[in-house]
């Protein structure tokens, strides 16, 4: 690339580190998550579909870990297979069971929403590597979109059944979305700088879209969300055996060179 | 385990044809089909299942029911395929050409002016005599993916990018059969049947 990297200060870099590690670490639980469907989805093409999403988010942590280690960072493999739940950093959201189809839609709409705006935010990223990633990324992230806001809405306005196990998922998951948008330790002096998006305008302009989808065209109900939330290092039950799951094969092979 | 009980009627969502064009200024082919249950789930569907790694810019959709296709033998023994009922108006027309390409089963070749679906069957078996099979649907018919930046941005363009891979870029766990051999670290077949 023709333009030089905006040097960053030790702080700086310190908190951007965290938030890549953050942002994959949400990408990593979810593909996995997803992955869960391979061979369970309703129908083949949504299995296909499913497994190609989830394949695009762990490209999208690859991006992430890959700048992440031109900062300082470990390898990306060592980041996604050898920490444990004391030291993920994702949401709840992505790690909660992948339920029934309607809330898997339900968790990526809310996922890919916020995540295809704060991409398209982060194309005008002064930091010119994070800008890259983002342009890159966002493409897939829209289609995404595309597609789970199209089975929410398929399923919200379907039979009362999926009426019900739409509200059902929006019900229990809403509470937990506003965590996508918790800033990281030192992100203030990053978005200040114009390296990464202001979360709170990220924010605002998401909560516009998923109401008018979820509320306006879709005809569910948004509950109550909780005023604070615990932050990222507080997780369910439920991230530690998907890590032991997840993480098995490469623990059993320490040895491996390539994966 | 018991016995899955199949319903008696079809629960599966309508079958629709795929049409991928691979660039601009090339006619569509059909590439195979997804079940989807309306227009724009069909398209969504067709770009998951058939754009994740070739080249395409533009999709088409549709239904199984809108195609009539006949081979020369079906037409020799039912005849009343040409009389096929349909819309008057413009009706694409597809040729299988050949069995050797896998992955492509009709290329689009143009449109004709026809009075309905087995008329524009007639048609194209005069123009394409020799072929080992044709397809024809309305125009009507046919659900298209969007042609603005946006779409072809999102829908298109990161499948460029994502290259097959030969099946060596993928890691191993260890270390290559191969390097172990050239190193004597494989067992040998006597080794393995003393230990059996």
């Amino acid at each position: 690339m023709t333009t030089t990297p905006t040097e960053l200060t030790d702080t700086q870099t310190q908190a951007l580190l965290l938030k890549l590690t953050v942002l994959a670490d949400d990408e990593i639980i979810l593909a996995h998550r997803n992955g869960e469907w391979t061979g369970h989805a309703p129908i083949l093409e949504e299995d296909i579909a499913l497994a190609n999403i989830a394949q695009d988010e762990l490209g999208h942590a690859g991006l992430y870990l890959s700048l992440a280690q031109t900062l300082g960072g470990s390898d990306p493999d060592r980041v996604a297979f050898w920490r444990g739940p004391d030291d993920y950093l994702n949401t709840r959201l992505v790690e909660l069971p992948k339920g029934d189809w309607a809330f898997t839609m339900v968790r990526q709409f809310l996922y890919d929403t916020s995540e295809a705006l704060w991409l398209e935010a982060a194309t005008r990223s002064t930091y010119a590597p994070l800008a890259e990633i983002a342009a890159k990324a966002v493409r897939e992230e829209k289609f995404h979109v595309q597609h789970t806001a199209l089975w929410v809405e398929r399923l919200a306005l379907g039979t009362p059944e999926s009426e019900r196990r739409t509200q059902a998922a929006l019900t229990e998951l809403w509470p937990h979305a506003a965590q996508l948008f918790q800033p990281v330790e030192g992100e203030a002096e990053l978005t200040a700088s114009g390296i990464l998006p202001d979360l709170n305008a990220v924010h605002a302009r998401w909560s516009d879209l998923v109401t008018r989808h979820l509320v306006d065209r879709c005809g569910l109900t948004l509950p109550d969300a909780p005023a604070t939330q615990p932050g990222r290092d507080t997780h369910t039950e439920h991230l530690a055996p998907l890590l032991e799951e997840m993480q098995r094969v490469a623990r059993q092979h320490p040895d491996a060179e390539v994966w | 385990m018991t016995q899955p009980q199949y319903p008696s009627s079809d629960t599966q969502w309508p079958r629709w044809e795929v049409f991928k064009q691979d660039a601009p200024n090339r006619p569509h082919q059909a590439v195979g089909s997804v079940h989807a249950g309306d227009p724009q789930h069909a398209l969504l569907t067709a770009r998951n299942v058939f754009v994740r790694r070739p080249a395409a810019v533009s999709l088409w959709c549709v239904r199984e029911d809108d195609i009539l296709t006949a081979t020369p033998e079906e037409l020799t023994t039912n005849f009343a395929l040409l009389d096929t009922p349909g819309e008057a108006g413009t009706y694409h027309v597809g040729v299988k050409r050949t069995n050797k390409r896998s992955m492509t089963f009709v290329d689009l070749s143009g449109t004709v002016q026809a009075s309905g679906s087995g008329d524009a069957l007639r048609q194209a078996q005069v123009m394409h005599p020799d072929v080992l099979a044709w397809m024809v649907f309305p125009e009507t018919a046919v659900v298209r993916t969007d042609e603005d930046p946006g779409t072809v941005e999102s829908w298109f363009a990161p499948a460029k990018d994502k290259t097959y891979k030969q099946q060596q870029h993928y890691g191993v766990i260890g270390r290559h059969v191969g390097e172990l051999k050239r190193a004597g670290l494989m067992p040998g077949r006597a080794a393995s049947e003393e230990g059996a």
